[in-house]
């Protein structure tokens, strides 16, 4: 963090977030069969989100998706480089972004309306306004009657609208959501994309959502940013000209989709050929999805 | 009464009817658990007056219940019963107060020196506290301090090990989240840790509590003048064996009773964890 002073506090931008050479570098420790070393997850990335963009991070695993993510969310810091935020570097964790996590991390001594005002909680919203306020997200993603629930009464994908709505109901103005949508099973995952869609629409925040799943960044993204792993590079962000609104019956058999899914399969097929292969490196395409190679 | 009041009281009879053995079938379940208990409380009383087995041995439950009458009578049995439970909750009070902070404290805040700390705490918690009994009547005397001490000692132990263990195995999903909304140190404690390690926490204030129970009948069969323990005790050496029995059967239902109210509080202040 020696070149951290480098970094500017504050840069003029028109972007919502803006992401300037982040570099992470881990240090690994020795053991007995490798020598001690450094592991590069991210290598120089730079990106702008526009202010309520829907921008999708793709990669396969260990291209440092999740480490940007934390970066974003001022829950990691990077060896070098900075997050600005309407142009304020990043620090720390803020209730200006609301994250979701893969495994719902819904507090299971909280009802669902009780985990909804968790945020409202911490910034000291009276009690009667965070009543008001969780009946209204609560409502938006569809979980009216649910409220006194506890998470263990709900399935995976209505613990997922739980914790959207959790993230949402602190009025964040970014939205950073890691790989929400891989632990539910197919049919709830179209259903929650349409339903995240709408709820995008309905908010108008700015969303930055990581995945693996090529259709799902190509489903959801106005641009699908893609990770190379090794060490984690920014190989291109493509932009997604498919009409919105999206709907998943009709937007995935378009012939657009389909060569547009097939375009950032092959990015991340053709990994730059000065990329160090990993000793054990799988073939990307097996990495990332069982339907990313149709 | 008219024709129509009639034959309605008519039918209402007919569904008491059919009630009456849908309430039998209900009731039969609902005593089925204690079916068990009803045959023990027969045999203990048909036996010993039948000459099945000797009743100067086993004497009948009726006579066990005549003495505890007579003690309840003069005063003492409650008396036994109160300080019994006075030195077991002061114990576990004693136990619960230290161990679940230093608990915190440890899992919480200081990982490593816990790795380093815990052979040490197994070693203790391994220890009967029962064999130790000699040394606290060495340094605390014959008085109630010896017998609190015992307490605190068993119940410490399982407490302290189950908070520790609660702390550490806090989802760390649920310390991310709170993290990203910017909780500090505070509202991390307050509404993660604490309610996220309760459950093993209160799993081990009751095992502390039933150790602690145990081991005090144990200590008051050494010394002491009053109390369960004492009340077997004192019966066997005077050879008045239904006081025995009765003091034995006391023991068992408080036990039971300790428990089943830490569950209840358990349920009441736990909800919806997943199991």
């Amino acid at each position: 963090m020696a070149r951290d002073a480098d970094v500017p506090q504050q840069i003029q931008t028109d972007a919502k977030i803006v992401v300037k050479g982040i570099t992470s570098v881990f240090h690994l420790k020795k053991t007995r069969t490798t020598p001690a070393g450094e592991f590069i997850a991210l290598n120089d990335i730079n990106l702008e989100v526009r202010k309520g963009e829907f921008l999708v991070l793709v990669g396969p695993s260990g291209c440092g998706k999740s480490t940007l993510l934390d970066i974003l969310a001022g829950l990691a810091h990077p060896t070098s480089g900075g997050v600005y935020i309407d142009g304020k570097k990043v620090t720390g964790p803020a209730l200006d972004r609301g994250i979701v996590l893969q495994g719902y991390a819904l507090f299971p001594w909280r009802t669902v309306r009780q985990n909804v005002e968790f945020g409202l909680e911490i910034k000291k919203v009276p009690k009667q306004e965070r009543a008001a306020i969780s009946d209204n997200f609560i409502h938006l993603v569809g979980l009216d009657g649910f409220a006194d629930r506890f998470p263990h009464e709900l399935s995976g994908g209505m613990k997922q609208r739980v914790a959207i709505a959790r993230a949402l109901a602190y009025d964040p103005e970014v939205l950073l959501m890691d790989e929400p949508f891989a632990a539910v099973d197919a049919q709830t995952r179209e259903s929650l994309q349409d339903e995240l869609l709408r709820i995008w629409e309905a908010t108008g925040k700015t969303i930055l959502f990581v995945t693996h799943s090529i259709e799902e960044a190509v489903f959801l993204g106005d641009r699908v940013a893609v990770l190379t792993p090794n060490p984690g590079t920014l190989r291109e962000i493509v932009k997604i000209d498919l009409p919105r609104p999206r709907h998943n019956s009709d937007t995935r058999s378009s012939a657009e989709f389909g060569w547009i899914r097939r375009k950032i399969w092959e990015l991340l097929q053709n990994a730059p050929s000065d990329a160090r292969p990993h000793p054990n490196a799988v073939p990307v395409a097996d990495a990332i999805s069982p339907t990313a190679a149709l | 009464m008219s024709k129509a009041e009639l034959m309605e009281s008519g039918e209402t009879v007919a569904h008491g009817g059919v009630d009456l053995s849908g309430a039998l079938d209900s009731l039969n379940e609902k005593l089925m658990d204690y079916y068990g208990i009803a045959v023990l409380v027969i045999l203990w009383e048909v036996a010993p007056r039948l000459g099945w087995i000797d009743s100067q041995f086993f004497p009948a439950l009726s006579s066990v219940f005549a003495e505890g009458v007579k003690l309840w009578a003069d005063g003492t049995l409650l008396l036994h019963i109160a300080v019994s439970l006075q030195r077991t909750f002061l114990g576990l009070m004693g136990a619960t107060a230290l161990a679940i902070p230093l608990g915190f404290v440890l899992g919480g805040w200081f990982p490593r020196f816990t790795r380093f700390l815990s052979p040490l705490l197994n070693l203790f918690g391994q220890i009967n506290a029962f064999s130790l009994f000699p040394l606290f009547v060495l340094f605390f005397g014959i008085g109630e301090l010896a017998k609190f001490s015992i307490i605190f000692w068993s119940c410490l132990w399982p407490i302290l090990f189950m908070t520790i263990a609660g702390v550490q195995r806090v989802e760390p999903l649920f310390i991310k989240l709170a993290r990203s909304m910017g909780g500090g140190r505070r509202i991390l404690l307050v509404h993660v840790l604490i309610p996220g390690a309760l459950p093993s926490i209160f799993t081990g204030v009751r095992i502390g509590a039933t150790v602690a129970f145990l081991m005090l009948i144990a200590a008051e069969m050494i010394g002491a003048s009053s109390g369960l323990g004492w009340l077997v005790h004192n019966s066997s050496v005077n050879y008045i064996i239904p006081r025995l029995y009765l003091a034995a059967l006391l023991i068992a239902l408080l036990g039971m009773i300790f428990n089943y109210s830490l569950h209840r509080l358990e349920a009441h202040l736990i909800h919806g964890t997943t199991n």
